[in-house]
């Protein structure tokens, strides 16, 4: 028994049962729709991302712990000649009006009791964090006359108006000492362009102030990002006067303006789509049983979302999106059905069974498109086939057993007429008709070759001008700190980790001309802090340390300092010396700081150096330090996410265009009606291809995802025009063919009026790759089976 | 023996509220009085010797020096001897020197806090700006005549500093010594003399 046998025996089945079958249908559409309401979706590119352990994952799980990837930061600006101190004072006011349960932890500068813990720490960290070299650099100042120098510059210091905060830390540290320690803290400056002013972090020239804040809102939360947005707005407008200009920049605006993008294009893409539809149903279809055709694809996706779920717990808004775009092949099956069963000129159950086998040799082959893609590396593109799968075999369900009973049969024999005398004009004009063809063909696969794919994920979404422009006088004005280049060092040993941090900084120091960031100067591991503090204590008992400090007694007498000015200084040398923790840096005011670039977690400790992200970096530390140092380069991570999602789907588009082959070839034997169904599809993709390589256009991921549905809809009009022109079902066919193209060009080549970048891409491609499959199938198919025709049957 | 009881007990309640209440009011006349007097100031440019009480000594140093003030922002603050070194501010615009290391440099005032602390601290005083102290110190009047003034600091934030002792010239205008107390029982005393008022500085002062 075959496909067109089992159709109709099913129309006859449930010809007698309507009433159950429509109520079976409207329960599982209904559910369908009411499940799809409660699907949990992630708007993250994550479901994007390969599977397993690839350096890509990782790259991503550590670059979501960059200092800056989920903070929100606000640059304040002077226009003209405003001055630094109304600058600050309203980086204050802002501050404090930001709705606090969307800007958490709104920060202008460093802790303020920072100054004076910080140089208790330092000075008493000295010992831990200084070096050979630094004792030599002390012994080299203090030779000569070095002690009574810096002495004097003491004693001076403590008649000057500084002096009356200074005493207590002359007498603990009459050199000067701490100046080194400083020195160290240059390697733990996040932000290099940066300043501080009235404990503000104020931009090199003195014309910004920086604000950084935390936010609870999800970098994808469109709604939530607008409340943000607004939030910064409104208290801008409120709290900033004129002649300074304040800006954001976070994720979270890039979501806002794609969110914001897609709802300004909907209203102009549903327009013209809903009046090219219906311009269609009018001319072609007039009639309201027509309309259920469109509602299929609508039941489709709710049915396949939910069938999704089933598989996974999230479900990637990638998935949905994608996936509905790839369904836009289920409405062609109604279309199909309808015209066959609008023809009325057999029993229906006969007219049912006559279109089952070009609608289910269509579903199967784009089936068999779509399953390639369960193989996918990528759990993403896996939904998608799951997602298309299961709105395919429900569109064919819904298409083939329950549409037919809601038709009605009538009579159009003037299609007949037309479709011979179409047929016959092509017969007589079909040299002319393969000519343009090939030549169209070779000319369109000539300027493919200089289609190039761009993979970069950031061309899926859209930057509005201003916040290019923004994120530019960002960079500008505060130097390229979010897109430092970053180096990781995981151990289960701390010991271990600060140690190889020790020498990473050792190594970095000598390879890199540009600073960098690291905590390695001020937290050595335990071992070298150890080995620090005893050359620090032999130091001072040894014969230059003794030097030294008979020199300063000496000095001091003789500048009139009492017999113990400096005792807290000699006490604190021969004093119990204290290690440098991690605890006693955020104490010191450091927090912050110490939080960004150590991360202690599950017994694992991971530090960080943030360096500039310049060419051949990654691969010099990896080829230095081969175990337990990775480097996360934000512009490779780029290339290799790009990469990996755009040979995954060129892949698959590959892997699916054989598959169809290997369909079609299984469908009709091995003979020449495979290579003619094939026409359409490969014509519509070499066309895409073809006319953007000539406008100079690049393909980029969402090309490809339309190029699956230019092959799966081009296959179908090749079987349907296949299956009409050797008698297996009637003319309606080509009229169903011009119809089914034209809707999906309609709905999806409206796309292409798009601001957004990836709508533009599929409207583009779908107008392209459509329009040359629909061509190709009315006029070359006909023209390429000529010789094949079969007189058409009753 | 009740109705003594009671009296003194009015007596003493009397002397507490005669004893507080006046002489709140009085420190703000006297302040107020102070903040007029001060209003009319232009400039003022005085000569200093700093006593530096400090154990970190073995004896009291002494070294001398020179103020300028100008309306409304202007300053300048030297040392002569035994070290020549200062610093003039104009806005937020400074310049500082050092005689021995040749040192002459340009700084702003806002990456220079302690300098900042101490010229706000200095102008405040000059022109008896006790809506601006008032924010930072507990003000009272411990002698009228000639005025003086003890300002603790309101938080404890005040780290080194115990609390300032402000001494104002018979006619008020100006100041004419300034000790700082700290906790460990060192201080430094300032006292300001052949203070001139309201005339004429050369612009090369500042």
């Amino acid at each position: 028994m075959d496909v067109t046998a089992i159709i109709a025996s099913a129309y006859r089945f449930f010809e007698e049962r309507r009433g159950l079958l429509y109520s079976v249908t409207a329960l599982l559409v209904l559910i369908g729709l009411l499940a799809s309401t409660n699907i949990r979706t992630e708007e993250n590119i994550e479901a994007m991302l390969p599977d397993g352990s690839s350096r890509i994952v990782g790259d991503f799980r550590l670059l979501q712990q960059a200092p800056f990837a989920r903070k929100v930061i606000i640059t304040l600006q002077a226009e003209g000649e405003t001055g630094i101190d109304s600058l600050t004072a309203a980086a204050d006011r802002l501050a404090v009006s930001l709705d606090p349960a969307l800007f958490k932890d709104v920060t202008t500068g460093p802790d303020t009791h920072m100054h004076g813990r910080l140089l208790v720490w330092i000075e008493e960290a000295l010992p831990s964090i200084l070096n050979a070299d630094d004792l030599e650099i002390i012994a080299a100042d203090l030779a000569g006359d070095g002690v009574p120098r810096r002495l004097g510059e003491s004693y001076e210091l403590l008649l000057g108006p500084e002096g009356w905060a200074m005493k207590d830390m002359i007498r603990r540290d009459p050199f000067s000492l701490y100046k080194m320690g400083l020195e160290k803290l240059r390697h733990v400056n996040l932000v290099p362009q940066m300043k501080l002013v009235d404990n503000h972090f104020v931009s090199a020239d003195g014309k910004s102030v920086m604000l950084i804040a935390e936010t609870p809102v999800k970098m994808t939360d469109s709604a939530g990002s607008r409340n943000l947005v607004t939030a910064f707005n409104k208290a801008v407008k409120t709290e900033i006067p004129v002649g300074m200009r304040a800006t954001m920049v976070s994720g979270h605006q890039y979501t806002l303006a794609n969110a914001e993008a897609v709802k300004g294009d909907l209203w102009r893409i549903l327009t013209a789509s809903t009046l090219a539809i219906l311009a269609l149903f009018v001319v072609f279809m007039r009639s309201l049983r027509a309309s259920l055709v469109f509602l299929l694809p609508l039941a489709v996706i709710c049915i396949a979302a939910v069938a999704v779920s089933l598989f996974f717990p999230m479900v990637s808004a990638l998935t949905i999106g994608f996936g509905g775009v790839l369904l836009g092949i289920t409405v062609d099956y109604g279309i199909h059905v309808y015209f066959a069963m609008r023809r009325g000129d057999a029993l229906s159950h006969v007219m049912a069974g006559r279109v089952a086998r070009p609608v289910i040799f269509g579903g199967l082959t784009t089936l068999a498109a779509f399953a390639v893609l369960l193989f996918s590396d990528l759990p993403g593109t896996r939904q998608i086939a799951v997602f298309s799968i299961a709105g395919i075999c429900t569109a064919l369900l819904l298409s083939l057993l329950v549409l037919p009973h809601l038709m009605v049969p009538a009579k159009e024999s003037e299609n007949d007429a037309a479709g011979n005398r179409w047929m016959s004009w092509i017969g007589r004009r079909r040299c002319l008709v393969l000519a343009v063809w090939i030549f169209l063909v070779v000319l369109c696969g000539w300027q493919a070759a200089y289609l190039k794919f761009n993979g970069d994920l950031r061309h899926m979404s859209l930057v509005p001008p201003e916040l290019a422009a923004d994120e530019k006088n960002l960079r500008t004005t505060w130097g390229d700190f979010r897109g430092q280049a970053m180096i990781w060092i995981e151990s289960p040993d701390a010991e271990q980790a600060f140690a190889l941090n020790g020498r990473l900084f050792s190594f970095l120091r000598k390879e890199l001309s540009s600073p960098f960031v690291t905590l390695a100067p001020l937290l050595p591991s335990d071992e070298e802090q150890r080995a620090n503090r005893t050359r620090w204590s032999d130091f001072w008992q040894g014969k230059k340390g003794q030097r030294i400090l008979a020199d300063l007694r000496v000095q001091a007498a003789a500048m009139g300092f009492s017999a113990n000015a400096f005792t807290p200084f000699e006490n604190a040398l021969h004093g119990p010396l204290k290690p440098v923790t991690l605890k006693g840096i955020q104490e010191a005011g450091l927090g912050r700081l110490a939080e960004s670039l150590v991360m202690i977690q599950d017994g694992k400790t991971s530090l960080l150096t943030l360096a500039p992200d310049q060419q051949g970096l990654p691969e010099l530390v990896e080829k230095q330090f081969s175990d337990g140092v990775r480097v996360v380069s934000q512009s490779r991570f780029r290339r290799e996410i790009s990469d990996a999602i755009g040979d995954d789907f060129l892949r698959f588009f590959l892997l699916s265009l054989v598959t169809v082959g290997l369909f079609l070839v299984i469908l009709f034997r091995w003979s020449r009606k495979a290579l003619v169904a094939a026409a359409p599809a490969l014509t519509g993709v070499v066309m895409m291809m073809g006319i953007m390589g000539a406008l100079g256009l690049e393909l980029n991921i969402f090309n490809v995802v339309a190029g699956i549905l230019v092959v799966g809809l081009g296959i179908d009009y090749g079987i349907f025009m296949v299956c009409m022109l050797t008698g297996k079902v009637d003319h309606s066919t080509s009229k169903a063919v011009l119809v089914s193209g034209l809707t999906t060009l309609a709905g999806f080549g409206s796309l292409v009026l798009a601001r957004h970048p990836a709508l533009h891409s599929i409207g583009l491609s779908v107008l392209l790759g459509i329009g040359g499959a629909i061509i190709t199938a009315l006029l070359v198919v006909p023209a390429l089976l000529n010789d094949k025709m079969e007189p058409e049957q009753g | 023996m009740k109705k003594p009881f009671l009296v003194s007990l009015l007596l003493a309640g009397w002397f507490v509220s005669t004893g507080t209440l006046p002489a709140i009011a009085g420190d703000d006349e006297v302040l107020g009085r102070l903040q007029r007097l001060s209003s009319g100031i232009e400039t003022l440019s005085s000569e200093f010797v700093q006593e530096k009480y400090l154990s970190v000594f073995k004896d009291m140093v002494v070294s001398r020096g020179r103020f300028c003030f100008k309306k409304p922002d202007t300053l300048r603050w030297e040392l002569t001897k035994p070290v020549a070194t200062g610093f003039v501010l104009k806005g937020k615009e400074g310049r500082r020197w050092h005689e021995r290391t040749g040192l002459n440099e340009k700084f702003d005032i806002n990456r220079e806090p302690v300098i900042r602390i101490v010229a706000q601290q200095l102008m405040a005083w000059t022109r008896a700006d006790f809506d601006r102290l008032r924010k930072e110190y507990r003000i009272a009047v411990i002698s009228e005549n000639p005025v003086t003034l003890r300002l603790d600091p309101l938080f404890g934030t005040g780290g080194f500093l115990d609390h300032l002792r402000i001494a104002f010239s018979e006619d008020g205008r100006h100041v004419k010594i300034v000790e700082l107390r700290e906790k460990d029982g060192d201080f430094t005393r300032i006292r300001f003399e052949n203070t001139l008022v309201n005339q004429s500085l050369p612009d090369g002062l500042f």
